[in-house]
């Protein structure tokens, strides 16, 4: 018999196949070959893999030949006289597996509880600094049109050196000496995810309003970035803005992009 | 418009970029390697202007702009003092020390490992902070010393490591534990006169040359050049120890403490004790307790800032019995403050580290100054230092959250505040309404109860409360089973730390462990008869159906 054919056999393949690429591949195989990823979250991966199973059992079960060739394996186990020791096997270990997910379920788990966090939650149009109204929505970085760019790279990186470097890190990876402390970790600015996905207002807003200004989704309780805006002047910001962009070699989403994207 | 320039900034799409990027720097790398390296000062400037000379300094004399918020201060590379060597004290660094500090970084420092750079680039960083000082290039290349083979550690290596570890004082700096609160720690700068702590020498993980046994016997026997660490060669050669003793010293050292920083588990698990609970932070029972460690930061989050705290973790433990939970937390501390004799010291600290950062905050800091009521300092005779108490915050919410949202982590704010256990060197325990840092207001119905010792550069804090509160008292109900939110601050009064300079961490969790439960033997049990007569009657059914 030719296991190819066997369409339980396919099946299975297809399965682990479709499991193989959405745990690694996706995270971490496209990386390898220069494409900016992130790794699938679990519950991403069970929800994708549902679709899956459904699709295969679809495909199994719309043809009536094909669906009997399929369940044949299942069926001859269950009642085949030369197939009785696996059969035995099957009716204790599936028993044994139902009890120790049950117990998996109810015994007691030191696990920190799940928080699901928004990681780049939608920015208000308007924002205050100081008190002063601020409109968001097309804000462009006023210095990139006046004065000197290299004035304002040289000033935003005295300011990154001295205020964000305990957290974000002199590498700008996230990896600063007080990183440990804070959970959620600081942003890595060396990731694809971070910067070029977002405007320079984005930017804007999440320095001057920091943790605290965080709608409900960006866990405000839990973030430790200061709200700079008691610290920092409006064009020291947006100095450290532009030295951002620079120094990580990466260039801001226009909102032009985040336009296209919308409609 | 504006944006079509923005946008317009690169021709070449994300992949293509990166790919050619990637290209162009193995043909560097190629070049490199077929050059053996050579080190280029000129190159080197480039990189080092950008990712060096804010901390630095753009001349290397370690005084660039982020240098006053930081402790210790960056490397001055004019003098060519070097603290990681293997060469003999005195003497100038090999190519390889600076490489390895590049890469690896010092831990415990401000100076972060540099992987990311290319070794063309490491090599030419190398040549140019030569070039800061005319020492290099003067007479022969440095040449390492000759450091030995390890003939092994083990209790004997131990124990005579102990003794070398008196022989040669080290407890005098690094104290009788090591944890750095020697007699004369007080006292330690380092040759430019900005003060410095003995290294705590149980947390190897931030030892600035590396923790492993080989990288400690090379600090010991080298020296830290510019610091007051001396180098064990000088005694050896003046015959106060052998060769084996400064090996069987770097085996004791090692024992001090964790082999490597503690993992993180976010859930303090609070155990039963069915025995009782401990009656203070000493008892022997606490050692059935598992110890759970985390990392604290700095307060750089509201102004005034801390960005060299002293206390840079904290170990939690816990039991409860049912009517009472009982927590022993422990932290290094070298000072039990306040203690006159750290005053220098906290006078050279507030000397040394700008608390707020390098820049002129005056102007927008008005208005966050206001609110700021500095503590009245304690023994303040004019011209004094002021002395501060040492104090450590538990923090919690009023209620358990039934969603995941909790008060703002740092002590909570106006509408959500948080619940505190309070502990002051001076003042004891007790608890507190926290509606922001810096905001700590008293609940003097609570009663929390405990004390706190401090020994050998430690303090030991035991708290205990009963899990209802009572009736007339604001506080959190601990309940058996739940994750409950908790969070830590802490403060050295001789370091200057008071009010907002504190080390602080986000939330993590406490979990009172609940009664023994048959469910967890039941339930099991009843999915396992289900399944199995589910799959009896399925195989019974096919098989009448032939």
């Amino acid at each position: 018999m030719n296991l190819r054919r066997q369409p339980i056999v396919q099946a299975a393949v297809v399965l682990v196949a479709a499991y193989v690429l959405f745990e690694y591949v996706i995270g971490y195989g496209l990386p390898l070959v220069g494409v900016s990823s992130a790794p699938v979250p679990q519950t991403v991966i069970l929800q994708y893999m549902a679709i899956v199973i459904v699709g295969v059992l679809v495909y199994f079960s719309a043809d009536e030949a094909r669906w009997k060739s399929f369940m044949q394996p299942v069926r001859d186990t269950l009642t085949l006289p030369d197939r009785r020791v696996p059969r035995g096997l099957l009716m204790v270990a599936i028993p044994v597996m139902a009890g120790w997910m049950t117990y998996q379920n109810v015994r007691l788990s030191f696990g920190a509880p799940a928080t699901l966090r928004s990681i780049h939650p939608a920015p208000p149009g308007e924002i205050t600094f100081r008190g002063e109204p601020i409109t968001l929505t097309g804000l462009e970085n006023p210095l990139r049109s006046s004065g000197s760019m290299e004035e304002h790279i040289a000033l935003g990186r005295s300011i990154y050196t001295v205020n964000c470097v305990p957290c974000h890190g002199d590498r700008m990876d996230g990896e600063g000496h007080f990183a440990p402390a804070f959970n959620p970790v600081p942003a890595d600015f060396t990731s694809g995810g971070v910067l070029p996905q977002l405007t320079e207002s984005f930017v804007f807003w999440r320095i001057v309003k920091g943790g605290p200004g965080l709608p409900t989704e960006g866990t405000p309780w839990d973030s430790a970035m200061p709200a700079w805006e008691n610290i920092l002047e409006q064009h020291e910001i947006w100095a450290t803005i532009i030295y951002l962009y620079e120094q990580t070699g990466f260039s801001p989403r226009t909102w032009h992009e985040a336009e296209g994207e919308a409609h | 418009m504006k944006s079509d320039r923005l946008g317009g900034s690169t021709g070449l799409s994300g992949p293509v970029f990166l790919a050619s990027a990637l290209f162009a720097g193995m043909v560097v790398q190629l070049a490199a390697a077929a050059q053996g390296l050579a080190q280029d000062a000129e190159a080197g400037k480039v990189v080092y202007d950008l990712w060096c000379a804010e901390c630095h300094g753009v001349n290397g004399a370690g005084d660039g702009p982020a240098a006053a918020s930081m402790l210790p201060r960056p490397r001055d590379f004019t003098q060519a003092r070097y603290q990681i060597r293997r060469t003999g004290s005195g003497q100038l660094p090999t190519d390889d020390d600076i490489r390895a500090a590049i890469r690896d970084g010092l831990p415990g420092t401000t100076m972060p490992g540099w992987p990311n750079l290319s070794a063309r680039e490491t090599e030419d960083v190398i040549a140019y902070l030569k070039s800061f000082s005319r020492f290099f290039g003067m007479g022969d290349p440095p040449q390492p010393m000759e450091l030995g083979t390890d003939p092994g550690g083990g209790p004997a290596a131990i124990e005579s490591g102990a003794a070398a570890y008196l022989a040669l004082e080290c407890e005098a700096c690094h104290g009788p534990s090591g944890r750095g609160d020697g007699a004369s720690a007080p006292t330690l700068e380092d040759w430019r006169g900005f003060p410095i702590r003995a290294a705590d020498l149980s947390e190897v993980w931030l030892f600035n040359g590396g923790s492993s046994v080989d990288d400690i016997h090379t600090r010991v026997l080298t020296g830290l050049d510019g610091t007051p660490m001396p180098a064990a060669s000088d005694a050896m050669n003046a015959g106060v120890v052998t060769p084996e003793e400064v090996w069987a010293l770097a085996h004791y050292v090692a024992s001090l403490g964790p082999s490597q920083a503690p993992p993180l588990n976010e859930v303090v698990r609070v155990g039963r004790a069915e025995a009782g609970l401990p009656g203070d932070g000493d008892a022997d029972s606490w050692g059935q307790a598992e110890a759970f460690y985390f990392p604290l930061g700095g307060q750089v989050i509201e102004p005034p800032r801390n960005f060299a705290p002293t206390v840079d973790g904290v170990w939690v433990q816990g039991l409860h019995d049912g009517n009472d939970v009982a927590l022993r937390i422990q932290w290094n501390d070298p000072s039990r403050s306040p203690d006159p004799s750290w005053d220098e010291w906290q006078l050279k600290v507030s000397e040394t580290l700008d608390m707020d950062g390098a820049f002129d905050l005056d102007a927008s800091l008005a208005a966050v100054d206001a609110e700021i009521t500095e503590d009245e300092p304690r023994g303040d005779a004019e011209g004094e230092v002021p002395r501060y108490p040492d104090r450590f915050y538990v923090q919690f919410p009023f209620e358990i959250p039934t969603s995941s949202q909790r008060p703002y982590f740092l002590m909570g704010d106006a509408r959500n505040p948080v619940y505190l256990w309070t502990w002051d060197s001076e003042q004891g325990v007790g608890a507190a309404r926290g509606r922001g840092l810096a905001s700590a207001e008293e609940l003097p119905e609570d009663a929390v109860a405990g004390q706190a010792t401090w020994s050998e550069g430690r303090w030991t804090l035991y708290v205990r409360r009963a899990l209802v509160p009572d009736p007339e008292a604001d506080g959190i109900t601990f309940a058996e089973g739940a994750t409950i939110p908790v969070a830590f601050q802490a403060w050295d009064g001789s370091s200057g730390e008071t009010e907002r300079r504190s080390s602080i961490s986000t939330w993590y969790y406490i979990l009172l462990e609940p009664p023994a439960s048959n469910r967890v033997v039941v339930a099991p049990m009843i999915a396992m008869l289900l399944t199995g007569a589910f799959g009896l009657v399925l195989v019974r059914r096919a098989q009448s159906g032939d």
